[in-house]
């Protein structure tokens, strides 16, 4: 069944008619050309789909788009301003956090998600909230990295240091 | 809708199982009952006898809640383990319970510390004792139309302590293997009161029957045998993917006991 449905997509409110049954991220991507959300396992599992909702991750794959109605949705592409990166962008570029860059849009809102949830997390609570997130080209320990330089800008940028 | 619908209709909460078991075609209903339409689900209220978790409140927000930290961090424990963030971002306790998946984290802990749950539906409100809601292997006491709305746990008694242990032998975030809780009041040294609870290790989740001959004796070797071979007669593990019925069996033994000996504080 078709419905119509009205949310916030990065900063900008939609109407669009969905299917009951598309996905968050099939509307993202087939629909809104937001390439940087990506499908891989299909059951949340693997953290590519990540979006944030209402700026909380997400798996776009398991949230259906009737779902975002009255809400926010945050990919990517609406971290950065279109001229520059954003800060967490920019940490992992840093810190070469990635290689194929597949799943690095998951990973880079999800430690968005978290900074802002904690500002100051230590690395057992980054390994554990980002434990969702899989990563098979870069490694690990450069992505710890590139959330450690990200934290310490987000902290920089408050004030608190 | 669900009365009208009959079985083509399931009630959906976060859809972290549903969504996924119909994107895999091991289900399909031709409609979903939305849940996050009915508002006042989902929150959590202290009340005077205990904590009532509404079944829309999100395992997210069970890990974070300073409330249940306070009075259940048992229960923290339990459900910050299950899937990843995402997932607890999104799936809901009710949804949980309501699933009625035998190797779940939440059970084994609501079950040792009494918990009942509410459930609403044509014929009005009715309280199911946890321990009388699983019925089998993904079936729950709820009769059709009926929805689980609220969780409601007693305040453990002040000399009360609970422990919940998790053993995984295939990724982090994956399902447990077997989960073993465990719930103990102690007087002068001895045990008052033991109870056990195990997921993962038969068609539901377990609360282990005839425990009081623990009562008031001393928790020595001999004593955690008796209760080893007790929970060996009630469990029924199957072979899966996370272990074969053997392994089950030893392990379970491993980690009841490591519960009791945390309980015992040794």
């Amino acid at each position: 069944m078709k419905r119509d449905l009205t949310f916030t997509i990065n900063g900008r409110m939609e109407t669009v008619t969905v299917d009951d049954a598309d996905t968050l991220l099939e509307l993202l991507r087939d629909r809104f050309k937001l390439w940087s959300v990506r499908e891989s396992c299909g059951v949340g599992a693997c953290g590519s789909c990540t979006v944030l909702l209402d700026g909380r991750p997400v798996s776009s794959c398991f949230t259906l788009a009737a779902r975002a109605a009255g809400h926010e949705v945050t990919t990517l592409e609406g971290l950065s301003d279109g001229d520059s990166l954003h800060y967490i962008q920019a940490a992992f570029l840093e810190q070469r956090a990635l290689q194929c860059a597949y799943c690095t849009p998951g990973f880079v809102l999800s430690v968005k998600a978290l900074l802002d949830e904690n500002p100051d997390p230590s690395d057992e609570q980054i390994c554990e909230y980002l434990s969702g997130n899989l990563c098979r080209c870069a490694g690990y320990a450069d992505i710890l990295r590139a959330a450690r330089v990200a934290q310490g800008k987000a902290l920089s940028l408050a004030g608190k240091r | 809708m669900l009365a009208k619908h009959g079985d083509d209709a399931r009630a959906l909460g976060g859809g972290t199982t549903l969504i996924i078991l119909m994107k895999q075609r091991a289900l399909y209903y031709p409609y979903l009952v939305d849940l996050q339409t009915i508002p006042g689900l989902n929150e959590i209220k202290n009340e005077a006898d205990g904590v009532r978790v509404g079944a829309l409140v999100t395992h997210r927000m069970v890990e974070l809640s300073p409330v249940i930290r306070q009075a259940f961090p048992v229960v923290v424990e339990a459900f910050s383990h299950i899937g990843n963030v995402r997932v607890r971002e999104t799936a809901s306790v009710g949804g949980n319970l309501a699933h009625a998946d035998y190797r779940l984290d939440p059970p084994p802990p609501l079950l040792v510390l009494g918990t009942e749950v509410s459930a609403f539906g044509p014929n009005g409100r009715r309280v199911i004792a946890l321990k009388n809601f699983f019925r089998g292997m993904y079936e729950t006491a709820l009769e059709p139309g009926e929805l689980l709305v609220d969780v409601k746990i007693p305040t453990m008694p002040a000399n009360g302590q609970a422990v919940y242990l998790r053993f995984s032998t295939l990724s982090a975030n994956d399902w447990p293997c077997l989960g073993v809780a465990g719930f103990m009041t102690k007087e002068n040294g001895r045990c008052k009161e033991l109870r056990l609870a195990l997921g993962g290790v038969a068609a539901t989740p377990l609360l282990i029957d005839g425990l009081d001959f623990v009562m008031d004796q001393p928790l020595d070797d001999g004593l955690i045998d008796k209760v080893l071979t007790l929970v060996d007669v009630q469990i029924s593990p199957s072979s899966d993917l996370r272990g074969s019925e053997w392994y089950k069996r030893r392990v379970a033994k491993v980690f009841v006991k490591r519960a009791i000996e945390q309980l015992n504080g040794s």
